[in-house]
């Protein structure tokens, strides 16, 4: 009896002790929550320009992954030395996105997030209210150099709601088809500029023995990027807009005449036995190494995969890359272009330095530094020309500037919408279901979002 | 102090503590995991709208739950099987029967429980690669043409395909722990079984099997329990639920609905109905597996 009494005032002290422990957290919610007045204030009376520079405290969140962070730090040291007085906190790492989420949810934001990386998903932020509208910001704002930050970007910011900017896109890439160049070369092979062309080239190298098409099947992303959302902009004679229309989930969007066109071609390469029948099982690095092995001889991917690869490049491998095979002959390449963004907190406690972070950070020599660091491109119109950038980048700007090339809008679908279309594909390119099932499961998706 | 208040200081010092620790990390997460199951929540931000039952309205009619809680109840059932078929053969072979180099296999069977999951499933994800793999090039022994199954790739062979590592590495824990109840049991038993004429499958059946029963009975239980609640990781690693959700789990469901498509509420759902099977195939268990407890005098 009297244990029990004890267990049961051992029990009543656990509850006081949770309410309190909860309590503690709610708390700290609101104190987080509300942005701390005194830094902005600060700030804001002293001004960029002021030669004393921003004051208070400034904290930016980015995901390190294929990019490194070494760009990133010599930014922010140069952010800091034009700021002394600003106290700047740096919450960065490959994991950042799941370590900073508790934040998030609780509202103590950082002022700047860069957004990319597992766990990170841009239009969920705005759906949940995390980020802040940028629009008034982005028609104005100028970078440190003087120049208007719209007129320089290569991609303009994503249009969410119709017309309202979250985020500013400062990764700039494209998907594609790679190929190796010196491979094609020996065999005789003609890298394709349209559907019977790659058609045909596939079917040479299936003659010779080895897969045409390998991709990265547990990971149907890959394929959607780099073959089949470019083939339903080419079966929409061009125009990128029905990738909007997806974002925005519109009726009919995912089961038009330019996605049935699009599908089919995707069905014609199963039909033909053209896609590697062991990709479906095979993650990124498994079938970019099989691609690399002369497994086969294109691959979808993007513009970072010469660097992710670089240790595994055998001696002689030259790559080239295809922004896309499904257009008609004289119709114009598609670029599928993929960004990742750097935005401001809703909840951010130094907007002042927010801003001015963005404005330092968006400049021709910062984009060159990004393009030399890391091998990729930044958002911003720079001549890379005799920078130490990779070939491929160079080979993909010269697409991107060329007269016959036209580049997407960047599209962000849904989360669940997305995961439904990858299911599809992934089903689809292993023959078990048809187009029609892909159009069906994907306005079926989209339907239930729309509710 | 009188004895009893003594005692019961005692039990306080003791049980206080691992009580206090229960509550906070086993029953604070579990009310409040059932909490969230009835709130729409993306997991990012501190909204929350209270929806009632509809996460458990959505969750019979999801065909991927299905899908999930029939592949985790195959890796369940295969598992059982497997491992304590071959870890009691094993058991049995190391200590019974005069088999040559028992303590070098003791090791060797061991030594998948020391390797990190992860591992376990990056290399069998080797094995199973379709162009360049082990299995497939052994297979191409034996054919004309080049064998390119895709293991992990097909519906048909995809759980299968998962099913080997899971015994593979859970056979070495199993047999170290049947391998102590074995040794248990006193030498006089075998000794007065050999004289009576008992051969070795007998004397398996009638001593050793009866008198390791409470082990195997624990083995099983636990092997049901972490496949229930962790058969996620071999599963995200080697093929994430894919192709087309053919392999989904209940653990990577719950993973890809509340962390890769932001709804944590019915990703919350999801560990309900987890925590609900653990619990009703245990209890189910611990009576079909009740047995007269056999006592060695």
């Amino acid at each position: 009896m009297k244990l029990k009494q004890t267990l049961g005032g051992g029990l009543a002290l656990m509850l006081v002790l949770l309410s309190a422990a909860c309590g503690g957290t709610n708390s700290g919610n609101t104190n987080g929550g509300t942005p701390d007045a005194s830094p902005t204030e600060v700030a804001s009376n002293n001004g960029a320009d002021s030669s004393k520079g921003l004051t208070g405290e400034f904290e930016i969140q980015y995901f390190v992954g294929g990019y490194g962070d070494s760009w990133w730090k010599e930014v922010i040291s140069g952010f800091q030395a034009a700021n002394p007085e600003l106290k700047i906190t740096q919450s960065a790492g490959p994991n950042i996105n799941d370590q900073m989420r508790p934040r998030w949810i609780q509202g103590d934001t950082p002022d700047v997030v860069f957004i990319d990386g597992a766990g990170s998903n841009e239009r969920q932020m705005i759906d949940d209210g995390q980020l802040m509208d940028l629009t008034e910001f982005l028609k104005e704002a100028e970078n440190t150099d003087g120049e208007k930050l719209t007129d320089i970007l290569i991609s303009q910011p994503t249009a969410y709601e119709g017309t309202k900017n979250y985020t500013l896109p400062l990764v700039f890439g494209s998907w594609g088809l790679f190929y190796d160049k010196a491979f094609f070369n020996e065999k005789g092979w003609k890298a394709p500029t349209n559907w019977s062309e790659f058609v045909a080239t596939n079917e040479q190298v299936k003659a010779s023995g080895i897969s045409s098409l390998i991709h990265t099947g547990v990971y149907p992303y890959y394929i959607n990027g780099g073959l089949v959302d470019s083939a339903i902009v080419a079966g929409n004679g061009g125009d990128g807009s029905i990738l909007t229309q997806q974002a925005n989930l519109e009726e009919g969007s995912f089961s038009g005449p330019a996605v049935q066109k699009a599908l089919a071609q995707v069905v014609e390469l199963v039909d033909k036995g053209m896609i590697d029948p062991g990709a479906v099982s095979l993650n990124h690095t498994d079938a970019q190494i099989q691609w690399l092995q002369h497994k086969a001889a294109f691959i979808p991917s993007g513009l970072w995969l010469e660097n992710e690869m670089s240790k595994d490049i055998p001696e002689g491998f030259e790559f080239g890359f295809i922004p896309s095979v499904a257009q008609g002959a004289g119709e114009n390449n598609i670029v599928i272009p993929y960004t990742n963004t750097i935005a401001i907190a809703e909840k951010a406690k130094n907007v002042e330095a927010a801003k001015a972070f963005v404005q330092y950070a968006f400049t021709k020599a910062n984009a060159i530094r990004w393009a030399e660091l890391t091998g990729a491109l930044m958002n911003i119109k720079a001549d890379l020309t005799n920078t130490s950038a990779s070939e491929v980048v160079k080979e993909a700007m010269a697409f991107f500037n060329s007269d016959t090339t036209t580049v997407a809008p960047v599209a962000v679908l849904n989360a669940d919408v997305e995961k439904a279309k990858q299911d599809a594909t992934i089903a689809l390119t292993t023959g078990r279901i048809k187009a029609e099932e892909w159009m069906q499961r994907l306005e079926a998706a989209a339907a239930k979002v729309r509710k | 102090m009188t004895q009893s208040a003594r005692r019961r200081t005692f039990f306080i010092i003791f049980l206080l503590p691992t009580f206090l620790f229960f509550c906070l990390f086993t029953l604070y997460p579990i009310v409040k995991g059932v909490q969230i199951s009835f709130f729409d929540w993306s997991g990012g931000t501190k909204e929350m709208d209270f929806i009632g039952l509809d996460n458990y309205k959505q969750l019979l009619r999801d065909p991927i739950v299905g899908t999930a809680v029939g592949n985790d109840y195959f890796l369940v059932v295969g598992k059982v099987i497997g491992i304590m078929l071959l870890a009691t053969f094993f058991a049995v072979a190391v200590t019974r029967l005069n088999v040559w180099g028992k303590n070098v296999y003791r090791v060797l069977f061991f030594i998948p429980n020391v390797i990190s999951v992860v591992v376990i499933g990056v290399l069998w994800r080797y094995v199973y690669n379709p162009n360049l793999g082990f299995l497939n090039s052994f297979l191409s022994l034996f054919t004309s043409e080049r064998v390119q199954t895709a293991w992990l790739g097909e519906p048909h062979t995809a759980m299968m395909s998962l099913l080997w590592p899971s015994i593979w590495a859970g056979i070495g824990f199993y047999m170290i722990l049947l391998v102590a109840a074995i040794l248990s049991i006193p030498g006089e038993l075998y000794e007065a079984a050999d004289l009576d004429g008992a051969s070795q499958w007998r004397q398996f059946l009638s001593v050793t099997l009866p008198l390791m029963w409470e082990q195997m009975k624990v083995s099983i239980l636990h092997i049901v329990m972490t496949t229930l609640n962790g058969s996620f990781i071999l599963v995200w690693i080697m093929t994430e639920g894919g192709p087309d959700n053919s392999t989904q789990v209940m653990g990577s469901y719950l993973y890809q609905m509340g962390f890769r498509q932001y709804h944590m509420g019915y990703a919350a759902t999801i560990g309900v109905l987890i925590l609900v099977l653990s619990l009703l195939t245990t209890i189910i268990l611990q009576r079909v597996l009740k047995r007269e407890t056999i006592e060695m005098a």
